[in-house]
């Protein structure tokens, strides 16, 4: 188990160097010119060539790369373009917003998802199996900035029950971490159904009916056990699209995160800002990603037998 | 009293109702089973001798399968009628059983020894670590070493045999009135076979276990059992007293099962095989099952359906054979020709 997380951590290291080059290269791509932009409107041409000097926009390429990669390690992401601050402190008190969205919602994802699965599972085609899975079709089939707007709209403005937009109270979580989380609560509600369906036909639950015990024994000792094997895959693949998701999210709901933070570096070109919140959320994606795995190695001995 | 009836199945029939049509799997299966004693059950493969025994404790999946008619009767109280609630205090307490499939029959996840500690907790009320400690105590009765650290492991962990020997332990450890082993002994080696069902014996003495034995196996038959029922075709052909069955079978197809045994002192020129397939449960003939393989099948035998008569003092038997009516079907054949 040891020597399988050292492996996975050394991975982490080309997986880094894919992403910064990738971003570094699509950013040259793009059209506009940061030092155009930063400049402002008006600026003289000497200005403007002045700071690309300034910013290193005028060395070549790969020299930038690699300069830039060699600030990283040392942990330095280089400063905004906007304002000169370090883009690391800027991420640093934006990423625990994204990371306090993303745990709700994936909270939301595992138990709604779960207990709606179970709830299916436990009564197959019977009226609240299919009403459930019907509430699950819908889930995943809802664009995730429609429902949040939609839930906007019936909590915020009619009911008035739930605050519009910020992120300042715990009542400010609820409505974005239900958006977040609702898409993947319904396929962790399909998976642990079927998973479920599957585990209960076989030839262990039978010895353990046979020995007496409870329904509620065999369902929740004996069968959850074994379904939710598949089911913490799933899981661990939805916070992938959860973390993308957070982007969509933060700007329904006008949340200061990292996500929206990424979105604004792009429309101003600040080239630091974007590299260093890509960086930042892809290290989280991996780092979650290792978790995952590792819990589904610890549920699962008998993978680390092969 | 010994001669005490523990279960008594009566008529009993399990049917598989699917597209294909209805597969008529338990059709109409009546035994009794006596305290202390030691009722064997062989068959050919798919005659419904596991659906039997899932039967009794209405473990059979539904849908495809059905309960259709039929007494389970256990000290005279219906299995059948019971609610789910009585049936669970029955179900590893009063019955136990061994299944065929030792490999998937054991939770993956849950260490073995609490698969069987928990059935002690459930119905003879034991602590934790009462419970622990007599689930290790049978895990060493079966005969596995170093039970302690056993109990702790996965069944991954364990070889086919030893899983086997779990699931015995299991069903043992609350000492049941009635042991249903379907084919206990089939996955283990010739002593640790030797070995369980020793074990079983030695149980059976002490608490007074009545044990359905189902095997394809004959020999173990003769060392095991008081009591054969021969099942063909989801139903009992011959209820017989081990001791007889061997030397002197009456229905054709015990006759063909028996001739097929290789004898350690003859010479033998070849086995006998009994020719010909048994009939599909979905599409039974309407006379005796075993008509199309029976070398003595006369009309009456096409016609009608035998039923399982009484032949003596204690054995039964469904062959026309053994009738009045066989005399006439007789004669009447003859004067055709
Ligand atoms: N799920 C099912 N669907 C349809 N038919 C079934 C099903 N399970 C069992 N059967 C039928 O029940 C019959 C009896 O099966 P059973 O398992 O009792 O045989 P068996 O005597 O135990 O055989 P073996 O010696 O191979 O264990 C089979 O021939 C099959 O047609
Ligand atoms: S009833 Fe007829 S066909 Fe059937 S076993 Fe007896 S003799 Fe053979
Ligand atoms: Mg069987």
């Amino acid at each position: 188990m040891f020597l399988f997380i050292i492996k996975r951590l050394l991975q982490i290291v080309p997986v880094i160097l894919g992403v910064t080059l990738v971003v570094f290269l699509i950013m040259q791509m793009v059209p506009g010119d940061s030092a155009v932009i930063l400049a402002g409107e008006g600026a003289s041409k000497e200005t403007v060539e002045q700071l690309r000097v300034d910013l290193g926009l005028n060395k070549p390429m790969h020299e930038q790369y690699i300069s830039y990669i060699s600030n990283v390690v040392q942990g330095d992401l280089g400063n905004s373009l906007k304002n000169n601050q370090p883009v690391l402190d800027e991420i640093l008190i934006r990423l625990p917003i994204t990371m306090e969205l993303a745990f709700f919602s994936i909270l939301i994802t595992v138990v709604l998802g779960l207990i709606a699965g179970i709830i299916s599972a436990v009564r197959p085609y019977s009226y609240s199996d299919i009403g459930v899975m019907v509430v699950a079709l819908l889930g995943i089939s809802l664009p995730s900035f429609w429902l949040g707007i939609l839930l906007m709209y019936v909590f915020s403005i009619k009911l008035q029950w739930l605050p519009v937009a910020g992120w300042d109270s715990t009542a400010h979580i609820i409505l974005p971490a239900i958006t977040l989380g609702a898409g993947g609560a319904a396929i962790v509600a399909r998976m642990t159904r079927s998973s479920m369906l599957e585990v209960v036909g076989q030839d262990y639950i039978r010895t353990a009916k046979a020995k007496g015990l409870a329904e509620h024994v065999i369902i929740y000792k004996h069968a959850l056990r074994n379904a939710l094997i598949p089911v913490i895959t799933v899981v661990g693949l939805q916070f992938g699209s959860l973390l993308g998701g957070t982007v969509l999210v933060e700007s329904v709901f006008a949340i200061n995160g990292l996500g929206r933070m990424i979105v604004d570096a792009i429309r101003t070109r600040d080239i630091p800002m974007v590299q260093g919140g890509v960086l930042v959320a892809s290290l989280v994606f991996v780092f979650v990603n290792l978790l995952v795995d590792t819990m589904y190695r610890v549920f699962n001995k008998r993978i680390d037998l092969n | 009293m010994m001669n005490e009836i523990v279960l008594e199945v009566k008529n009993l029939k399990t049917h598989f109702i699917s597209n294909k049509g209805t597969a008529k799997a338990v059709d109409g299966i009546d035994f009794v089973l006596r305290k202390g004693e030691t009722l064997g059950i062989v068959g050919e493969s798919g005659c419904g001798k596991s659906m039997t025994s899932l039967s009794i404790l209405r473990l059979i999946p539904s849908p495809p399968g059905k309960f259709v008619d039929g007494e389970v009767l256990l000290n005279g109280k219906d299995l059948v009628k019971m609610s789910n609630e009585e049936l669970r205090k029955i179900r590893g307490n009063q019955i136990s059983m061994i299944f065929q499939e030792p490999m998937t029959s054991l939770n993956p996840v849950i260490p073995v020894g609490e698969q069987i500690a928990e059935a002690l907790r459930l119905h003879q009320g034991l602590s934790r670590k009462q419970a622990w400690d007599k689930s290790v105590e049978m895990i060493r009765l079966v005969g596995i070493p170093s039970p302690e650290k056993r109990a702790k492991q996965e069944p991954f962990q364990l070889s086919g045999g030893m899983r086997q020997r779990i699931m015995i332990a299991m069903a043992l450890a609350c000492t049941p009135e009635v042991l249903i082993a379907d084919e206990p002994t089939t996955a283990l080696d010739v002593t640790i076979q030797a070995q369980i069902l020793e074990i079983m014996k030695d149980l059976q003495r002490k608490i007074g276990m009545g044990i359905i034995f189902i095997t394809h196996d004959l020999g173990v038959v003769a060392e095991m059992c008081d009591q054969v029922g021969v099942m063909y075709a989801g139903q009992i052909v011959e209820h017989r007293d081990a001791k007889d069955i061997f030397n002197n079978p009456l229905h054709p197809y015990t006759q063909g099962l028996i001739g097929s045994l290789p004898k350690l002192y003859e010479d033998q020129e070849e086995l006998q095989i009994i020719e010909g397939t048994v009939p599909s449960p979905y599409d039974y003939p309407e006379g005796c099952r075993f008509a199309e393989r029976c070398p003595f099948s006369t009309d009456i035998c096409v016609q009608k359906e035998p039923s399982l008569i009484q032949y003596g003092d204690n054995a039964k038997v469904r062959c026309w054979k053994y009738t009045n009516e066989w005399q006439d079907s007789l004669a009447k054949e003859v004067l055709k020709s």
